[in-house]
């Protein structure tokens, strides 16, 4: 059917037998045309992209609504964290250093290691949390929790350089080495300061983190959005 | 159109570049490596917490690889994309909300690539010259129904 003629093709056949199976290449018995190539059908390809784009969709949507939890692990690069209101369960704090990847455009004249406070916490409820990372220019910016449901976060480990609010504790015990912290699942290095409580309470939270990891979320009323202001 | 004779550095790679899914796999392993980039937390960490942390950086480093395999090996495009875009979407919950999407769409939209591409196609025409073409058909079919 198809023919150009200006072309005299002497290479029809693919060059390498290994360029998927001949059975799903459709056997046009054409006059010599031009260079065959593969090329992506577009009606193949929405037969994966529509199932894809729905399930995408409902992803968004359930975490959205609180119902699936989400992992986090960012490090590298500073993001701040708001909250109006954190309670936890299971609360230790220790002094730590992080490093970053060699060569990394953050580490400025830090020489690559920042110092950092280690908080970790099993289980924590916050309300109206936001989290935002500068990307230069713009900012993004997570919100979620600002309705009725709350953000859940459990094994919350943030390694922080600055952290404000006001802050209620129950028994605290402050001192101890932060290889023996029992409360949550982190343990600091030997010889280390550091304090844990078995609850913890604050208010108007901010925090400016380098890293957080394996905080499985629950985040409903998730907001994405690329936003000037920072939290 | 290139003709096989010229055999630049240029049309070697073009020539290469027709024999598998090339934008599919190159998209797959960007988008893994996008969604590493956002994550970078020391392996110390990441074995402290055990699996459920290492999850994080076992799926975009599979995307990758996929990304990678469907370059080299176009043979077995179909498992390839098909288990790119499971753990494409997969990385929404275990690694950074898929690198804030951004990489989750590079996944899911390279594998697409891949999985929709078919070797061994007609040249691309242009709307007008199928139009011409089609013109041309029914022309002659109508002579031949008048005939």
């Amino acid at each position: 059917m198809a023919s150009s003629p200006d072309v005299s093709s002497t290479g029809n056949t693919p060059e390498n037998p290994g360029s998927g199976s001949p059975s799903e290449a459709p056997s046009s018995t054409a006059a010599p045309t031009g260079e065959r190539r593969g090329r992506v059908r577009a009606r193949r390809a929405a037969v994966m992209a529509v199932p894809a784009t729905i399930v995408a969709a409902g992803l968004a949507v359930l975490t959205a609504q609180g119902a699936l939890g989400v992992q986090f692990a960012i490090s590298g690069m500073p993001f701040t964290v708001t909250a109006d209101e954190l309670n936890g369960t299971g609360f230790e704090q220790f002094g730590g250093l992080d490093n970053m990847a060699d060569d990394s455009p953050n580490a400025g004249d830090t020489g690559g290691q920042v110092l950092v406070v280690t908080s970790a916490i099993k289980k924590a409820t916050l309300s109206k949390l936001c989290q935002s990372v500068d990307l230069g220019g713009t900012n993004l910016r997570i919100t979620a929790g600002n309705g009725a449901g709350k953000v859940t976060a459990s094994d919350l480990t943030t390694d922080s350089t600055e952290m404000s609010g006001d802050a209620a504790f129950n028994n605290i015990e402050i001192g101890n080495d932060a290889s023996t912290l029992t409360e949550a699942n982190a343990k600091g290095p030997k010889g280390v300061f550091s304090q844990q409580a078995d609850t913890v309470h604050i208010n108007h939270l901010r925090q400016t983190n380098y890293a957080t990891t394996a905080g499985v979320f629950k985040l409903p009323g998730l907001k994405l959005s690329f936003s000037d202001k920072a939290c | 159109m290139a003709d096989r004779t010229r055999r630049g550095p240029r049309g070697t790679f073009r020539a290469w570049r027709a024999r598998r899914p090339f934008w599919g796999g190159l998209l797959l392993a960007l988008g893994g490596g996008e969604i590493l980039l956002t994550e970078k937390a020391s392996l110390k960490v990441v074995m402290h917490i055990g699996m459920q942390g290492l999850a994080g950086y076992l799926l975009p480093g599979l995307m990758a690889l996929l990304g990678l395999l469907l370059l080299f090996n176009p043979a077995q495009r179909l498992f390839y994309s098909i288990t790119g875009v499971l753990l494409s979407l997969g990385t929404w919950l275990t690694s950074n909300l898929g690198g804030f999407f951004i990489g989750l769409l590079l996944g899911v939209v390279g594998s697409c690539l891949a999985f929709g591409w078919l070797p061994d196609q007609e040249p691309r025409t242009g709307r007008r010259k199928r139009r011409r073409r089609a013109r041309a058909l029914a022309a002659r079919e109508a002579e031949g129904t008048t005939a």
